[in-house]
């Protein structure tokens, strides 16, 4: 029972990584908390869903596909609205995206409307059994693809020229102009590449939840915690992040009624943001 | 100059981990005294004087106001007991006049007016005080730098200090400024207030500082007057360097 | 420019005051409830301008509030067979003490994550509430007795108690922002730590802040609760309210007295155009709606239109918010 629980808590963690590295990504390098990052989610997983449903394609293929449709939609998003707010007071940003976000759900809500959609592979249900435990295909694909994302995302940033911009501009915004860095195209692309990232949890997720445009909400929350716990703009961060996430829920619920779920992620969230503010890894970008 | 001092440390320590910012300092500032501190970058003395006014907690040792122990107080309480600071880097309000800024400080602390508009004037004198005239309607954000840092000091002084302790209020002004800076600070003191000072600009401090203390790697290495800290092989070593001060005993 | 003399101001104030005061008179009950739900509105508004508008600290939890209050009355008057106003009472002891007690937990942080950490709390509220079924009925919700007397007066009382409750807020906030409390949050918005240095004993004020804000929406709450005669935790706590409140305090002005008001007067206004012509558009426009609002006129409609309508204002004042 427990060890499974420990599996279930790192397959499931694996997910949360996804859907917490983008977010972590723009609120640790812009200081922005996106919380339009769970319609980006969304947004990602309506692409798997008409790819899966219209042409047949496994919603693990659609990923990159996904990624490259939210790429898009997140520079466009950065560039021509986010950029010409972004260093006005906490609320003005946080309702800004929450303005955003109820539009694109509400969009999303026009296009596809409110009716529970799902992807169901073939192989969904079947998975690898080893003595007692349980490890279904899909949740270990989520979860190997997790961590090839994590990867990729960790060679642009440590690798590529972009990646080093982005960096530059997260430590030292003034620096990072003066020595020539267009900071407002290196933050289109650093919400691109948010995006991004959100698409393909978007895609991930598609077979294991049912999708309406309000999944954003609850996304977003998690997304929350695993910035938190992670620490910002670290990649190692959000990878310990989201399964610390998954394995405290898991564990969590054997041990405790699943009413109180969120009061207890409240309660820990707390004791994480006034103990240790610089989350469990500890690097901080911001 | 009394025989008791007002301001006490002993023992005074911040550890951040492994690293000891501020070690093992004794230092007592007496009333009607400049007590200037020196000493090279990231020596501690901006350390010292944040544990002074309650900005950051002490490690280690205690610090004694009037014979009352201030370590471990929140900054508010060590207002209230008439110390005030200002900062390296000028903290003022923004999006608010010069003249708002300074009247905050008149409605808060030991002296507060309980009226606004006595609270405004005795804004406006200390505004004149520092020379900072013509320009009491001005947005913070548009004054320039010496303006600014004379304007913190105006918000610190309104509020009638005993102890005084400024942060390097002389970086980033030229030598004019700095000769203005240097005369309002001891029109300051002889008027009452006592001082703490940490400095740079050597001439300056060294011109105005009745007694120095120089701390080096947190702790302290030499005090005394301003011509015995010129002489003192050890603070040239730490500045300098150890040649340069091996050098300058052959001269 | 656009400025009001003194003379001109009081003029206009005293007499809103007035037609607010005899408009159920001469208004329909349509007409009176959409008046009560603006006043509803600018009483949750003004309740988070004090600790958001003028202390600096994003309450996107602040429902929290609400949810308290309206719970409060509605398990005395339903379990405990309390009258309304004793029951209301306690709503507001309830507002106060949560704030209290929940600043000392959460103001100590800063920024973001004072924000979230509170809506956390809000959230988790919620949570207990929906679960405590015997209480509160949970996720059904609870039924409130109704006020005596036919419909029409009803909705009259309920809209004298809602103005009396947006008059007393109001003016406690006006007396408070002339006096020292109200110098000090604005001083902790502006810059905590030199306010700390110079004697402000910031983690007080911010609790007395959030805590009278907290009255005032946990009163509403309280208020709402035997209007409605319906409650449910999703409503009470929901999060939604709180951005249109911060959509409400940009519009109005966050951080002054009378902002609120104007706010919640444009929004609700916008809200039933829309409302009545674009229902199944309604959220999305609001999402719009709230772009254009913070692109355009962060600072407020009132600021704006003192300043003066023009491209060149508004230029500067995207210069100075992008990157």
């Amino acid at each position: 029972m427990f060890s499974q629980a420990i599996i279930n808590g790192i397959l499931f963690g694996a997910v949360y990584v996804c859907i917490g590295i983008g977010f972590s990504l723009a609120w640790g390098v812009m200081n922005i908390i996106n919380l339009a990052h769970g319609s980006f989610i969304m947004l990602g997983a309506y692409v798997t869903y008409s790819l899966f449903t219209h042409l047949r394609i496994d919603p693990f293929l659609t990923t990159p596909i996904s990624m490259f449709v939210l790429y898009f939609i997140g520079y466009a998003s950065q560039k021509y609205l986010l950029n010409y707010v972004i260093r006005s007071s906490i609320f003005i940003t946080l309702t800004f995206t929450f303005g955003l976000q109820i539009l694109i759900s509400n969009i999303a809500l026009l296009i596809w409307t409110a009716d529970y959609k799902s992807v169901a592979p073939s192989y969904a249900g079947e998975g690898l059994v080893i003595g007692d435990w349980v490890i279904p295909y899909i949740r270990l694909g989520i979860f190997i693809i997790a961590l090839i994302l994590t990867g990729l995302f960790y060679l642009l940033i440590v690798k590529t020229k972009t990646g080093k911009a982005i960096t530059a501009t997260a430590l030292n915004l003034e620096g990072a102009r003066t020595v020539g860095v267009d900071v407002a195209e290196i933050y289109a692309r650093t919400m691109g590449i948010s995006a991004a990232l959100g698409g393909a949890a978007g895609a991930l997720i598609t077979p294991i939840m049912t999708i309406t445009p309000f999944i954003g909400g609850p996304l977003v929350g998690k997304a929350f915690v695993v910035a938190i716990l992670g620490g910002l703009g670290s990649t190692m961060g959000a990878l310990v992040g989201g399964m610390v996430l998954g394995l405290a829920e898991q564990i969590g619920s054997l041990l405790l009624p699943s009413a109180y779920q969120e009061a207890i992620g409240f309660i820990v969230l707390v004791l994480v943001l006034v103990f240790r503010p610089q989350g469990i890894v500890g690097k901080q970008f911001y | 100059m009394n025989k008791e001092p007002i301001l006490t440390g002993q023992h005074v320590s911040k550890y951040f981990g492994a690293l000891r910012a501020v070690d093992n300092v004794d230092v007592e500032v007496y009333a009607g005294e400049i007590l200037g501190i020196i000493g090279p970058n990231g020596a501690g003395k901006t350390t010292l004087l944040s544990m002074i006014n309650g900005t950051l907690p002490i490690t280690k040792g205690k610090i004694f106001f009037r014979g009352q122990e201030i370590s471990g107080m929140r900054p508010y309480r060590i207002a209230e007991l008439g110390i005030s600071r200002t900062f390296q880097i000028v903290k003022p309000f923004p999006g608010m006049t010069a003249l708002e800024n300074v009247t905050l400080g008149a409605l808060f602390g030991r002296n507060r007016e309980r009226d606004m508009s006595r609270a405004m004037e005795r804004a406006a004198e200390t505004l004149k005080r520092v020379r900072i005239e013509g320009k009491e309607y001005v947005l913070v954000e548009k004054l320039n730098v010496s303006e600014r840092k004379r304007l913190e000091l105006a918000r610190a002084l309104t509020q009638n200090p005993d102890l005084l302790l400024l942060d390097e209020v002389m970086a980033g002004l030229n030598t004019r400024e700095i000769e203005d800076i240097m005369a309002l600070i001891q029109e300051v003191n002889r008027a009452g207030t006592t001082l703490m000072v940490i400095e740079h600009v050597m001439k300056a401090i060294m011109g105005i500082s009745s007694r120095i203390v120089v701390l080096h790697h947190g702790q302290k290495i030499a005090e005394g007057t301003p011509a015995e800290i010129s002489e003192n092989r050890q603070v040239i070593s730490a500045y300098l360097g150890e040649k340069y001060s091996r050098g300058m005993q052959e001269t | 420019m656009v400025t009001l003399n003194r003379k001109v101001y009081t003029t206009l104030f005293i007499a809103a005051f007035l037609a607010c005061a005899v408009f159920p008179y001469i208004a329909s009950g349509f007409w009176i409830r959409l008046v009560t739900l603006i006043f509803l509105s600018a009483i949750l508004a003004q309740g988070l301008n004090i600790i958001a508008g003028f202390t600096g600290y994003a309450a996107f939890g602040n429902m929290i509030f609400f949810g308290m209050g309206g719970y409060t009355v509605g398990v005395l008057m339903t379990k405990v067979q309390v009258s309304f106003l004793p029951s209301l009472f306690v709503s507001g002891i309830v507002g106060i003490v949560t704030g209290i007690l929940l600043g000392m937990l959460l103001l100590r942080l800063k920024g973001h994550y004072f924000a979230l950490a509170s809506l956390g709390a809000a959230e988790a509220m919620r949570q207990i509430l929906d679960n405590l079924t015997g209480l509160t009925g949970g996720a059904m919700g609870l039924t409130l007795p109704q006020m005596a007397g036919k419909p029409a007066q009803v909705n009259t009382n309920f809209y004298y108690i809602m103005f009396s409750l947006l008059v007393l807020s109001f003016a406690a906030t006006y007396w408070m922002s002339r006096r020292r409390l109200g110098y000090a949050l604005k001083a902790i918005k502006a810059n905590e730590e030199s306010a700390d240095v110079m004697g402000i004993n910031t983690t007080l004020y911010k609790i007395v802040a959030w805590s009278i804000g907290g009255l005032y929406t946990a009163l509403a709450g309280g208020i709402y609760a035997y209007w409605f005669t319906f409650i449910e935790p999703a409503t009470m706590f929901d999060v939604v309210v709180v951005v249109k409140l911060f959509v409400i305090l940009l519009l109005g002005g966050s951080g002054t007295v009378m902002g609120p008001l104007y706010g919640a007067f444009i929004f609700e206004g916008i809200s039933e155009i829309v409302w009545s012509r674009f229902l199944h558009l309604h959220l999305g426009i609001l999402g719009i709606l709230i772009i254009l609002i913070i692109f355009f006129i962060p600072n407020g409609l009132i600021d704006t239109v003192r300043r003066g309508f023009s491209l060149k204002n508004i230029r500067d004042t995207i210069r100075e918010q992008r990157v």
